[in-house]
C-alpha cells in the first residue's frame, strides 16, 4: 500500500503560533467543513536508522519514517560491514547507534509526518502530530502545519471530514521545549493514541510526558533493552492505561498455530500434561519468546517457580533462560529459551525461530509439538529423542503486515483497555526475565 | 454447535477483522428479535473484544422508554447471561441508549438525527452508522425512505441498512421493495439478512468446494446424478401463527434459506474472494435455475400440512389446531420440489428440495449423489451397489460425510458402503458463533458477502413464481396433502422422487 503525501505543502509557523493558527483555521476557514470526530494520533518518530543510513550515504532520502525494502536491505548489509552479530535485526537500536559512529554528511529532505500510510489516513485522524527528532541535537524547533480536506470529487458522499497534520521537528532539547504546546493541540473530547515508534530506552521523560492516561499507548517491546521494555509494559498496564504492543501482535501467527494443534478435543487433554517448553529466538532479545512462554503458562494455569540465566554453548548465540513452572497438579514444567544464530535476521529483534512443547500424558504416548518459523529450520528442536513421540510439526507463516497496517487495525477498532491476555502475559514475562 | 471441551489456547485468538467505531441503530428495539438475538449477539461480540470502545447501540421504537428502561429490559431478558458475566454487562450496558422513534413521523426522524450526532460526540463513533430494521416488513420501504429523507443514508461509506427477512412476498413485491430501498441509498449500503448464511457450515460449502482441488473436477453433471437439499424441523408453528399463515413453508424457508444453499452448492468458482464476485456467481446460477416443469408446476412440487400426531402420552396438535391458525387453513407446512439448472455444469441434474415442520428430525443437509460406477465388478453385500454420496451436514452434528464402497471382510469380493466422517466438534471442539453474531459483525464491518443482493432476491422469487401463481390462481392443482406430525411428510413427496427411480435420503 503506497503511502500518501499530504495534499498541500505544510506551512512553517513559529511554534507559539500553531495553536492559535489551528483554532482560527477550524473556527473560520474550515468552519463549514467540520473536523473529523475521530481521534488524535501522536507519533514519536525518531527514525534514527533511516537518518543514519542516509547520512552515511547507504540509501537516498527523503526521510519518511517508513520501513521499506531498500532500507531494510541497506541495514542488513550494514550489520555485516560494522561487524555486528549476523542475528542483529535491521531495526535493532544497536545498529543505528553503530551507524552513528561512522563518518558521513549526506542529507535529504525530511518528510516525516507528511508521509501518511493510506491504511492510517483511511481512518481520517482528526489530528496527526509527529515528533521528529533530528540527528543534530542543537537544531532549533520547527513546526509545520497542514490542514486537509478530501477533494470534492473524492468525497464518498458528504460524510468525509477534514483533519490536520502537525510536525514538530528539531533537536532533542528543542523538542522537549516544544512539549507544552502539545497539550492544547490534543482535543480532550476525542480519543488520543500515542505511538512510541522507537526504542523504549531513549527519552523516558518524553515518553512520560506524551503517554499520560487516558491516552492509548502503542509501543514495540522488541525495541530497547529487554528489562526496560517489559518494565514499561507492566507499569503502564498496572497503571490502567490501554497499552498495545506491536511485538505482542506479531506473535499472533505463533499463538494461532499452536492453538490449531490443540483444537481437536482428542488432543486437548495433552495440554494438562506438558513437561517441557523450548523456545528459540534470534539474537539477544528474549522478550517475544518470553511473551509466548508467559501466554502459554498463563493459559494453562502454570505458576512460575524460578528462572535463571543459562550460560552460552556452541549452538547458541548468548545466554539463554532456564525456568521452572508448576502445573496445577503439582508437576514441574521445564522451560528453556535459547538465542540461536541465524544467517539473515528478520526485521525486528528477537524474532522467534522455533518452539517445542512436549506433553507426557500417563495413558498414551508422549506428544511433541514443534512450531517452526517459515524462514528457517529448527533442527535444534527436532533433535533430542523426539522421534519416539507422536509428532505434530507446523510451519508458522511470517506476518505479512506492515507496522502501519497493524497500527491502522488498532486505530480502526481500538479498545480503551489493555487486552487481558497481553496484560497477564506481560506481567509473567517480566518475572521470567532473570535479573 | 456443542463444544465437548474448550481449547484454553484458543481464547481471545479469533483473527477477526476490526469493526470500526460506530453506532448501531435498532428499529423495533422493543420487539422479540432485539432481546432474543440482537443484543445477545452484540454482548457476545463485546465479550470477545470484537467491538471497539467507541461504540453505541441506539434502540428505537415507539414505546416511551428511557435509556435505563432499555438497559433494564435487556438485562431482564438476558438474565442468565448478565448473571454469568456481570461486570462485562455493566460495561456493555453503558453503550446502550434508547430513543422513542416512530419512523413514520418526520419530527421523530429529525430528533433521531440530532440524537445520533450527540452520540457521535459522546462515544466518538465517527458518524459510522448501521441501521437495523427489525420492524414489520410492511415498514421496510417507508423506513428506508424516512432515513434517506433525513440525510442519514447520504454517505455510503459510513451508513448502511440491515433488512430482516422476508424481503417481499413474491417477485413483484420484492422488485418494488428493491426499487424503493435503492432509491434511498446505494446497493452497497443495503444488507438483506438470510440468517442461514451466518451458519459456519453453510459458509463451509464455499471453502470445501473452492479450497480443495479434489471436488471441483467432479462437481458437475458428468459425475453427479442428483442433489437433495433438506431443511427439516421438529417444531410446529409455535408462536408465529400470525406470520406463518400468510407465509407458509415456501416463502418462509425455500425462497431464502434453501435457495441460498442451492446457490452455494451450484455456483461457479468466483474469480476472487470478493463480495461482488461471489454474489455475481450466486445470482447467475439462480437465474439459470428453473422448476422441473415450469408450465405444469404441479408436476414438480408437493405441498403438505401436518396433522395431529405424536403418542398417547405426548400427543402433538395438528397445524389447524394450533393457536392462531385458521381451522380451515391451506397454508403449507411442508413443501418438496424438483428443480433443474440450465447451464453447462448442471444440465439434466435434478435438484430436490424439501422442508417441513413437525418432521422426525431437526436437520439441514445437502446431499450430492454421484453416478454409479459404469461397470459393477463386485457383488454388493446389500444387494445392489451403493452410489457414492457426499453429505454436507449443516445442522446438527455439523460436518461432512462421504459414502463409498469398500471390500466387505471375508473370503469373497463383495462390496459394501462405509462412511468417512468429518465433524466440526471432533476437529475443532470450539462452538462456532451464532448466526447473528457473524452477520451483525459483517454488517458493521460493511462486508456484504453473506447478505443477499437485489438480483439474487429477485432471481429467487422469480424461480418460484409459477408455484406462487398456481397457489394463488388454482390452489386445487397444488393441494395441501396432510401428513402425520412426526413423519417425513406426505407420501406424494416420495412419489416425486419415485418417478425418477429415487428415494429421499433418510437421515
Amino acid at each position: 500500500m503506497a503511502p500518501q503525501l499530504t495534499l498541500q505543502a505544510p506551512l512553517e509557523l513559529p511554534p507559539q503560533e500553531v495553536p492559535d493558527y489551528l483554532n482560527r483555521l477550524w473556527s473560520e476557514g474550515l468552519k463549514e467543513e467540520g473536523g473529523a470526530a475521530t481521534f488524535t494520533l501522536v507519533v514519536w518518530e525518531p527514525s534514527w536508522l533511516q537518518q543514519q543510513l542516509i547520512r552515511t550515504g547507504r540509501i537516498d532520502g527523503p526521510i519518511s519514517g517508513l520501513l521499506n525494502e531498500p532500507l531494510l536491505q541497506a541495514a542488513r548489509e550494514a550489520v555485516g560491514q560494522l561487524g555486528l552479530p549476523a542475528s542483529t535485526a535491521p531495526t535493532a537500536p544497536e545498529l543505528a547507534w553503530a551507524l552513528g559512529q561512522q563518518p558521513g554528511h549526506h542529507s535529504a529532505d525530511d518528510l516525516r509526518g507528511q508521509f501518511v500510510d493510506r491504511a492510517i489516513s483511511a481512518h481520517q485522524p482528526r489530528r496527526l502530530i509527529t515528533l521528529a527528532p533530528t540527528l543534530a541535537a542543537d537544531r532549533p524547533l520547527e513546526t509545520l502545519v497542514a490542514a486537509y480536506c478530501p477533494l470534492s470529487d473524492e468525497r464518498s458522499g458528504g460524510g468525509d471530514a477534514c483533519g490536520d497534520v502537525v510536525v514538530l521537528r528539531g533537536g532533542m532539547g528543542a523538542l522537549q521545549q516544544g512539549l507544552p504546546m502539545l497539550q492544547p493541540l490534543i482535543a480532550a473530547e476525542l480519543p488520543c493514541w500515542v505511538w512510541w515508534n522507537g526504542s523504549l530506552d531513549e527519552s523516558p521523560e518524553l515518553l512520560e510526558a506524551l503517554a499520560v492516561g487516558p491516552r492509548r499507548l502503542v509501543l514495540d517491546s522488541s525495541l530497547g533493552t529487554p528489562r526496560r521494555c517489559l518494565d514499561v509494559l507492566v507499569e503502564r498496564i498496572a497503571g490502567g492505561q490501554a497499552v498495545n504492543d506491536l511485538n505482542w501482535l506479531r506473535l499472533r501467527t505463533w499463538r494461532e498455530s499452536l492453538a490449531m494443534v490443540f483444537d481437536p478435543p482428542s488432543r486437548q487433554s495433552a495440554l494438562q500434561h506438558v513437561v517441557q517448553l523450548d523456545i528459540d529466538v534470534e539474537g539477544q532479545h528474549p522478550v517475544k519468546g518470553l511473551l509466548l512462554a508467559a501466554w502459554i503458562a498463563d493459559r494453562l494455569g502454570w505458576h512460575l517457580q524460578n528462572s535463571s540465566w543459562l550460560e552460552a554453548d556452541t549452538s547458541t548465540e548468548g545466554r539463554g533462560i532456564l525456568a521452572e513452572f508448576q502445573r496445577g497438579d503439582g508437576q514441574t514444567v521445564q522451560f528453556r529459551l535459547m538465542p540461536v544464530p541465524v544467517g539473515v535476521s528478520k526485521t525486528h529483534p528477537g524474532a522467534l525461530v522455533g518452539m517445542r512443547l512436549i506433553c507426557a500424558p500417563a495413558d498414551r504416548a508422549p506428544l511433541c509439538v514443534i512450531l517452526c518459523s517459515e524462514s528457517g529450520g529448527c533442527m535444534r528442536l527436532e533433535a533430542g529423542g523426539v522421534a519416539s513421540m507422536e509428532l505434530a510439526e507446523e510451519v508458522v507463516p511470517l506476518p505479512n503486515e506492515s507496522e502501519e497496517m497493524e497500527m491502522a487495525r488498532l486505530l480502526g477498532g481500538g479498545h480503551d483497555s489493555t487486552n487481558p491476555l497481553l496484560a497477564s502475559a506481560a506481567t509473567l514475562a517480566a518475572k521470567l526475565l532473570p535479573s | 454447535m456443542p463444544a465437548t471441551q474448550t481449547n484454553p489456547l484458543r481464547v481471545g485468538l479469533r483473527q477477526e477483522r476490526v469493526i470500526a467505531p460506530q453506532c448501531l441503530v435498532i428499529f423495533g428495539a422493543s420487539g422479540d428479535l432485539t432481546h432474543r438475538k440482537l443484543i445477545p449477539a452484540l454482548f457476545e461480540l463485546f465479550r470477545q473484544r470484537r467491538l471497539p470502545s467507541e461504540f453505541a447501540v441506539l434502540g428505537c421504537a415507539r414505546r416511551p422508554w428511557s435509556d435505563d428502561d432499555f438497559r433494564n429490559r435487556m438485562a431482564e431478558a438476558m438474565a442468565d447471561d448478565v448473571k454469568q458475566h456481570h461486570s462485562a454487562w455493566q460495561q456493555f450496558a453503558a453503550c446502550l441508549f434508547y430513543e422513542p422513534v416512530d419512523l413514520q413521523q418526520n419530527e421523530d426522524v429529525v430528533r433521531l438525527g440530532t440524537r445520533l450526532e450527540a452520540l457521535d460526540r459522546l462515544k466518538a463513533t465517527r458518524g459510522n452508522r448501521t441501521f437495523y430494521l427489525s420492524v414489520s416488513p410492511a415498514f421496510y420501504g417507508s423506513g428506508c425512505r424516512a432515513l434517506a429523507a433525513a440525510g442519514l443514508l447520504r454517505d455510503p461509506a459510513r451508513s448502511r441498512v440491515v433488512i430482516e427477512k422476508p424481503f417481499g412476498t413474491d417477485y413483484s413485491s420484492a422488485e418494488q421493495l428493491n426499487r424503493v430501498v435503492q432509491s434511498c441509498g446505494q446497493e452497497q449500503q443495503i444488507f438483506r439478512i438470510d440468517h442461514y448464511l451466518g451458519k459456519e457450515t453453510v459458509q463451509n460449502i464455499l471453502v470445501l468446494r473452492f479450497a480443495n482441488t479434489i471436488f471441483e473436477p467432479i462437481w458437475n453433471r458428468n459425475y453427479i446424478a442428483n442433489v437433495q437439499i433438506t431443511a427439516a424441523e421438529t417444531v410446529g408453528v409455535e408462536e408465529r401463527a400470525g406470520y406463518y399463515e400468510t407465509s407458509g413453508a415456501l416463502r418462509d424457508m425455500v425462497q431464502n434459506h434453501l435457495t441460498q444453499m442451492l446457490a452455494l452448492t451450484t455456483m461457479e468458482a468466483p474469480g476472487r474472494f470478493d463480495p461482488e464476485a461471489i454474489r455475481n456467481e450466486k445470482a447467475k446460477v439462480l437465474q439459470a435455475a428453473r422448476l422441473a416443469h415450469e408450465d405444469e408446476p404441479w408436476r414438480c412440487c408437493v405441498r403438505g400440512q401436518y396433522g395431529p400426531g405424536g403418542t398417547v402420552q405426548r400427543p402433538v396438535a395438528g397445524y389447524r389446531q394450533e393457536p392462531g391458525v385458521n381451522p380451515n387453513s391451506t397454508t403449507e407446512t411442508y413443501v418438496a420440489m424438483k428443480l433443474f439448472i440450465d447451464n453447462w455444469r448442471w444440465q439434466g441434474v435434478p435438484f430436490y428440495l424439501r422442508t417441513g415442520k413437525r418432521l422426525p428430525k431437526r436437520l439441514s443437509e445437502v446431499v450430492l449423489t454421484f453416478r454409479e460406477a459404469p461397470v459393477h465388478l463386485f457383488d454388493a453385500a446389500g444387494g445392489s451397489p451403493t452410489a457414492n454420496q457426499l453429505v454436507l451436514r449443516i445442522q446438527p452434528d455439523e460436518g461432512a460425510g462421504f459414502v463409498f464402497d469398500v471390500k466387505a471382510p471375508g473370503s469373497g469380493m463383495r462390496s459394501r458402503p462405509v462412511d468417512m466422517h468429518f465433524s466440526y466438534d471432533e476437529s475443532f471442539g470450539e462452538p462456532s458463533d451464532e448466526g447473528y453474531v457473524r452477520l451483525l459483525a459483517d454488517a458493521m464491518l460493511g462486508d456484504p458477502t453473506l447478505f443477499t443482493r437485489s438480483d439474487e432476491v429477485e432471481a429467487a422469487w422469480r424461480l418460484y413464481t409459477p408455484l406462487l401463481e398456481l397457489m394463488e390462481d388454482a390452489p386445487s392443482q397444488l393441494p395441501v396433502h396432510p401428513y402425520e406430525a412426526g413423519t417425513w411428510g406426505p407420501s406424494a413427496a416420495d412419489n416425486l422422487l419415485a418417478d425418477d427411480g429415487l428415494m429421499w435420503r433418510r437421515p
